[in-house]
């Protein structure tokens, strides 16, 4: 679906030569920190930018030359909720619905979006998370084949956002696709059936959250919050770890026997070499895999 | 089509929800309706003259002077002493003061008249009063008359200021309407409303037809508002047909809105378009004659007055809605304001920006 694609915005690569395909029926996560290049992607895909190079279709269309009729098929938000802001929720979702030929009930979106008990509140009157809630469900009263979201967790409450999950599932199981743009690595991996990693234009990594993380982890992470960064040297020689990444005070061990290096670990704190206090072990992430990938930690 | 309904019924409630829009596009030309309508009812015309006279010596003749002077409907009398009426007519109480001296004999006599010489009409009362008192004199005398007067009165009713003043405020309204209204599209861009309307199936022409759409509906509610306070208040009277002013308000409305559309496009974000909008507006209100007539405005500045567009809507909204002569005649009007149009279309769309 996406092949080569490039955009450029005088001398700086926003999107640097990505391609990928999204298959019908799946949630397809694209992660990346600020300015990675995801609302660029997206705003291509939709057909509101043009790119510099590459060949795109969606849905059979190309977005730039056939916008009209690739609006029809999708339902887009945007990462900035823009709504007439004298219009009721209600009456917003209404007009959104009057564009398109078989849009869902009103009563539908707002029960998905939370929003039922703000029918008749203009939309300036909001919250923000209130007002990226009915962005994105303009979005979803399109009842198109695909539906773009940008964003569409950023500034909920967790509730708000599990709640935005459950629904975003719901699409998916009607056999919606599904197109996300997102900062959340437990999102990605909760949500998306497939994710691509995105840093400074190119994709870095791009498959299931699973084999993302089994591809570049067998390891179990074990994270010490409070050691002090002249140990880190020490830890590497401990039984079973293979990598050490350092994130401020916080150090993750990922390692193939967790219990020799815990072992080990509680004998040198035993000789008054390191403290302990905090420690936890999970299984590896996206975060992890973004970490390793990048060297760097996504919220900095 | 029902989209497109959908969409002004949208507009319509997000422009009228908005207490400034109702504000300066609805009661601002009322107040003004009012105000100007307050202050200038009833000053200047109809013609009218206060006269002192002063009898100095009560004998039959001066009597029957002063019954014909009285018989005059545009004079008023005042009878008092010299320095009395004096007094008044520097005060500017008085249009002019006559005095009728003791009438005694044969012989021709004098009669002084006074009169106030700063205001320009009464300029013609000594004609007047020289005329009365040849009546007289004939009457006297028992001369025939050479020739009658047949007088026919034109124009049955006469021109009030309120009567200029009303198709000028409307011109502004629908002025302000047009260049102030389209600050909307800006702000819809700046506001991100139309990039994010672009994404639907939405044309996005529709939306500026739906702005436009709405703002004529507001137009026809301004101008309804204004002939309806001039007709019912001020006793303005109308003088075209129904249909004729509806055109003549769509198109002066459409006209504006163009020229608004122009304007804005020139600017990036929204206080550069408003400041374009305030620069233009504003000279255009005083050089257009409609507050006052033409001929008070300086030669050096008649070229302008000549070009702008407020000055050819105020014309012939003066001409259709009252009756007043035009000053250009109307197809003069409709093709300046025509050419308006189409120039200001073409700017618009050539340097459009949708973001
Ligand atoms: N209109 C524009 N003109 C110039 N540069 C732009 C423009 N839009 C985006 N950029 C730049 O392109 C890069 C990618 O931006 P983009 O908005 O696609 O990032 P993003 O991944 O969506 O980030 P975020 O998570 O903050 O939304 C950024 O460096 C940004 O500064
Ligand atoms: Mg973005």
């Amino acid at each position: 679906m996406v092949r080569q694609l490039t955009k450029k915005y005088r001398n700086l690569t926003a999107v640097n030569g990505i391609s990928f395909t999204i298959k019908q029926g799946e949630i397809f996560g694209m992660l990346g920190p600020n300015g990675a290049g995801k609302t660029t992607t997206v705003e291509i895909l939709v057909g509101l930018r043009s790119a510099d190079a590459g060949e795109i279709r969606v849905l059979g269309f190309d977005p730039a030359a056939h916008k009209e009729k690739l609006h029809q098929k999708i339902g887009v938000q945007l990462q900035m909720p823009a709504l007439f802001p004298r219009l009721t929720v209600g009456e917003s979702l209404k007009l959104h619905a009057s564009f398109y030929p078989a849009p869902f009930p009103v009563d539908q979106v707002l029960e998905w979006i939370g929003l039922a008990d703000r029918v008749k509140t203009q939309t300036y009157k909001l919250s923000g998370g209130q007002l990226q809630r009915l962005a994105v469900g303009t979005a979803m009263i399109s009842n198109g084949d695909i539906i773009f979201l940008d964003e569409p967790t950023t500034g909920l409450d967790p509730q708000a956002r599990r709640q935005m999950w459950a629904v975003i599932g719901q699409l998916k199981a009607m056999g919606k696709t599904i197109f996300l743009t997102t900062h959340y690595m437990e999102e990605a991996q909760y949500l998306c059936d497939r994710v691509a990693i995105i840093d400074h234009g190119s994709i870095i990594a791009l498959g299931t959250p699973e084999q993302l993380i089994s591809e570049h982890f067998a390891e179990k992470a074990i994270e010490l919050p409070q050691v002090l960064a002249e140990h880190k040297e020490s830890l590497l020689n401990l039984p079973g770890v293979t990598r050490i990444q350092a994130d401020g005070d916080k150090i993750t061990l990922y390692a193939a026997q967790v219990e020799a290096a815990i072992r080990e670990l509680i004998q040198r704190e035993a000789a008054g070499v390191l403290t302990l206090s905090g420690l936890s072990v999970r299984s590896a992430s996206l975060e992890d895999v973004f970490l390793k990938l990048t060297g760097r930690s996504m919220r900095q | 089509m029902k989209i497109f309904l959908n969409l002004v019924s949208a507009t319509l409630k997000d422009m009228l929800r908005d207490k400034m829009i109702l504000f300066w596009f609805i009661l601002f030309p009322v107040i003004f309706m009012f105000l100007f309508g307050w202050i200038f009812s009833g000053t200047g015309s109809p013609i009218h003259f206060d006269l002192g006279v002063v009898v100095e010596g009560e004998t039959p003749l001066s009597a029957a002077l002063v019954s014909s002077l009285n018989a005059v409907d545009v004079i008023t009398l005042h009878q008092g002493t010299l320095d009395d009426e004096q007094d008044a007519l520097a005060e500017g109480d008085r249009s002019a003061v006559i005095v009728l001296p003791k009438f005694q004999g044969e012989g021709s006599v004098t009669i002084p008249v006074y009169y106030n010489a700063a205001e320009q009409t009464n300029h013609i009362l000594p004609l007047m009063l020289g005329e009365i008192l040849n009546g007289v004199e004939r009457m006297i005398l028992r001369q025939p008359q050479m020739f009658v007067l047949d007088v026919q009165p034109i124009q049955s009713e006469p021109i009030s200021d309120v009567d200029y003043l009303l198709p000028g405020i409307l011109a502004m309204a629908l002025m302000q309407l047009g260049l102030f209204g389209s600050m909307r599209l800006v702000y819809l861009r700046e506001k991100r409303i139309l990039r994010s309307l672009g994404a639907t199936p939405l044309p996005r022409i529709q939306i500026v037809f739906s702005e436009i759409a709405v703002r004529l509906l507001i137009a026809s509610v301004q101008a309804l508002l204004i002939i309806l306070i001039g007709y019912f208040v001020f006793d303005v009277r109308l003088a075209g047909s129904w249909w004729q002013i509806a055109a003549a308000v769509f198109f002066g409305a459409a006209v504006f809105v163009s020229i608004g559309y122009m304007l804005v496009s020139f600017a990036r974000t929204e206080e550069s378009a408003n400041g374009i909008l305030q620069i233009v507006q504003f000279p255009m209100m005083f050089l257009s004659g409609i507050f006052f007539p033409l001929e008070l405005l300086p030669s050096v500045l008649q070229p302008v007055v000549k070009v702008i567009p407020l000055t050819y809507l105020g014309d012939l909204l003066r001409g259709v809605l009252v009756g007043i002569p035009y000053n250009y005649g109307p197809s003069v009007s409709l093709l300046v304001l025509g050419a308006w149009l189409i120039v200001s279309f073409s700017a618009a769309v050539r340097f459009w920006r949708w973001d």
